[in-house]
């Protein structure tokens, strides 16, 4: 632990809870969580369906607002933002590839991808849509560039979603079961993007089922009944 | 906070056209709903004008300015107009444009073998003006043939159709009184009104004659009614007293006379379309009504699926206001399109059929206005309301939205 202490924080959560309220009765999802991510680390997040592991990942992404607790995000306290100051964190820091994707039906790919950068507001269209084209290429869409997410396969749509979520070089990329719906030749190749990103100093979080994906990150956190069970393999 | 570009504004059009463009079924319907609601307003409004109109020209059209006296024949000691008052009230009333006196006979002429009874009414040549007949062929007999007496006289449509076919009566004369009158003219009424405000003797089997000539070959002496034009609408209520004054200082009993303008028919008039103003605004409210709901109703059917279209721009680091300003956009852009087509609809529908049957169509502005407005609230409100809950919300259970 001494040895992180120079380095600094991606995330930390501190004490974080969150209740879900179903029909009216509340459902503890989180119960007292701590994280600390450094910044650069590829953690793997586990544990069995229904732990709370999404609902972690959520949080950590900022599109999940209503928890109890203290986070701070590359050392700014965003617990307690509003959502307009929390749409450029989630636009230039984060990029969060969802676990059913996400992408907007009605665009297509290149359009999808350019959304990020255009929310930005920094650069110009052409540039958006130069840096969408330029992602969705290294992940070998060049050819699917104006297709709809409909009309591409899974592991296509995984890819895009994630080439979307780079198009701001985010700080921390997020990614729920990146390879969960891939057959392993597909989840391979999606696995090689991911650790190239992370070589490059990219800090990656992302949840798994696959022990071997698991095996690929620095730390394994390990979720259980809304807890963490940390180191424990 | 960078401010709002118009390089920023048009690239959330450009956001706001891929949603209308990703849903053109739904943006159609919105589109034909306000379309339908605003067009059926306007529809409706000029309809109601439009009877509105008729029945005023309906009024209007047995007369303009007309002033008319006639003796009741009710009461236990009845009067009518004589010669004399004709001369006096020709004289001595300021204000009017033309006198038309009428005498009335009943006489009965043979109609293709069939005896038929015949209305003779004797008048001079102001009867044309003052009464609004068209005389459709020949002509309408003069000062001169009046004054002289002479055997002329002009056939109703209706009987000129049933002594000659609708042929012009051409060099034909009538046999009269056991005299040979010249057939000069067929003449009918301007509209077909004055029965509605039951001032038509001229309806049916009628004959016009002049006159001096009916006074000469008939024994009646009762003038039935004495029709006066006044100069002005604003003339007519002066009219109507120096014609009352006069007949009260030359007859027993004022009460045994009538002297009336058309001025009471207008005031009913008046009511009567006040009433179907007030009947319209309800039917148009109605169907302002229906036609919000039908947007509301295609507008609400997208939301779940609009909601996670805005979870997932939230997700990606848009901010409220960027979602409220497209989608204000979106549903601005139906709203202006719909209400624009409701219009051309609704005011060019009517507008295309009054040219064809060749009548004016009054378009009610207000009614466009108002059916354009309520478009517009209700296609801005339905389409911002759900799109505001949804900028609201935790952004996962947006995305989760069902």
């Amino acid at each position: 632990m001494a040895a992180r202490d120079a380095r600094s924080w991606a995330v930390r959560l501190r004490d974080v809870h969150r209740v879900y309220s179903r029909s009216g009765a509340p459902v503890p999802a989180l119960r007292g969580i701590d994280v600390d991510v450094a910044e650069g680390e590829f953690t793997a997040i586990m544990g069995p369906s229904g732990s709370g592991k999404s609902t972690l990942l959520h949080i950590l992404g900022l599109v999940d607002t209503d928890y109890e607790g203290s986070y701070e995000f590359c050392g700014r306290r965003v617990s307690g933002f509003s959502s307009d100051e929390l749409a450029p964190v989630r636009n230039r820091e984060i990029g969060f590839v969802f676990q059913a994707f996400h992408l907007l039906p009605q665009l297509s790919i290149l359009d999808n991808a350019a959304l990020p950068a255009l929310y930005a507001r920094d650069r110009t269209r052409e540039d958006c849509f130069d840096t969408a084209r330029a992602r969705l290429e290294e992940m070998g869409l060049g050819d699917r560039l104006e297709h709809k997410p409909t009309e591409l396969s899974i592991g296509q749509r995984q890819r895009a979603a994630i080439a979307r979520s780079l198009v701001n070089r985010p700080r921390v990329l997020l990614a729920d079961e990146p390879t969960g719906a891939l057959d392993s030749k597909t989840a391979q190749e999606i696995m090689d993007i991911l650790g190239e990103l992370h070589l490059r100093g990219s800090t990656l979080i992302l949840i798994t089922h696959d022990r071997e994906v698991a095996e690929s990150a620095e730390r394994v956190i390990h979720v259980r009944d809304g807890q963490i069970h940390d180191g424990v393999a | 906070m960078a401010r709002y570009t118009t390089e920023w504004l048009k690239q959330l059009l450009s956001f706001a056209w891929d949603g209308l463009a990703g849903q053109r079924g739904r943006s159609a319907l919105t589109v034909l709903g306000m379309a339908i609601g605003t067009a059926s307003v306007v529809v409706v409004v000029s309809i109601g004008l439009v009877g509105r109109d008729y029945v005023v020209s309906l009024i209007e059209g047995v007369g303009s300015n007309l002033v008319f006296a006639y003796g009741t024949g009710d009461g236990i000691n009845p009067e009518e107009l004589d010669f004399a008052d004709v001369d006096v009230l020709r004289n001595e009333v300021p204000g009017i444009s033309g006198i038309a006196p009428v005498l009335d006979e009943s006489v009965t002429i043979s109609v293709r073998g069939q005896p038929r009874p015949l209305t003779v009414l004797g008048t001079t040549p102001s009867y044309a003006d003052v009464r609004n007949m068209l005389v459709e062929w020949g002509r309408f007999h003069t000062e001169r043939e009046d004054a002289n007496g002479e055997k002329v006289v002009l056939l109703s449509k209706e009987l000129a159709d049933k002594l000659y076919g609708g042929a012009p009566p051409a060099g034909e004369t009538l046999r009269l009184f056991d005299l040979r009158f010249q057939i000069i003219g067929v003449f009918r009424e301007g509209v077909e009104s004055a029965a509605a405000v039951n001032r038509s003797e001229v309806s049916g089997l009628t004959v016009i004659v002049p006159f001096e000539t009916l006074r000469n070959v008939s024994p009646v002496r009762d003038i039935d009614v004495v029709y006066m034009q006044a100069v002005s609408p604003s003339a007519v209520p002066a009219v109507v007293q120096r014609v009352r004054d006069i007949i009260a200082s030359r007859h027993r009993n004022i009460e045994n006379f009538k002297v009336e303008s058309l001025e009471q028919y207008l005031v009913l008039a008046e009511k009567v379309s006040s009433a179907l103003t007030a009947v319209l605004i309800a039917i148009a409210a109605v169907s302002l009504l229906v036609g919000g709901i039908g947007i509301m109703n295609i507008m609400l059917v997208t939301v779940s699926e609009r909601t996670r279209d805005i979870g997932i721009r939230l997700a990606l680091g848009a901010r409220r206001r960027d979602i409220l300003i497209q989608f204000l956009m979106e549903a601005g852009i139906l709203s202006v399109l719909g209400g624009t087509l409701g219009i051309l609809l609704g005011a060019g529908g009517p507008l295309w059929a009054g040219a064809a049957y060749d009548m004016p169509v009054p378009i009610s502005l207000l009614s466009v206005i108002v059916a354009l407005a309520v478009a517009l609230f209700v296609g801005l409100f339905f389409g911002i309301v759900p799109a505001r809950r949804a900028s609201d919300m935790n952004v996962v259970d947006a995305l989760a939205y069902e």
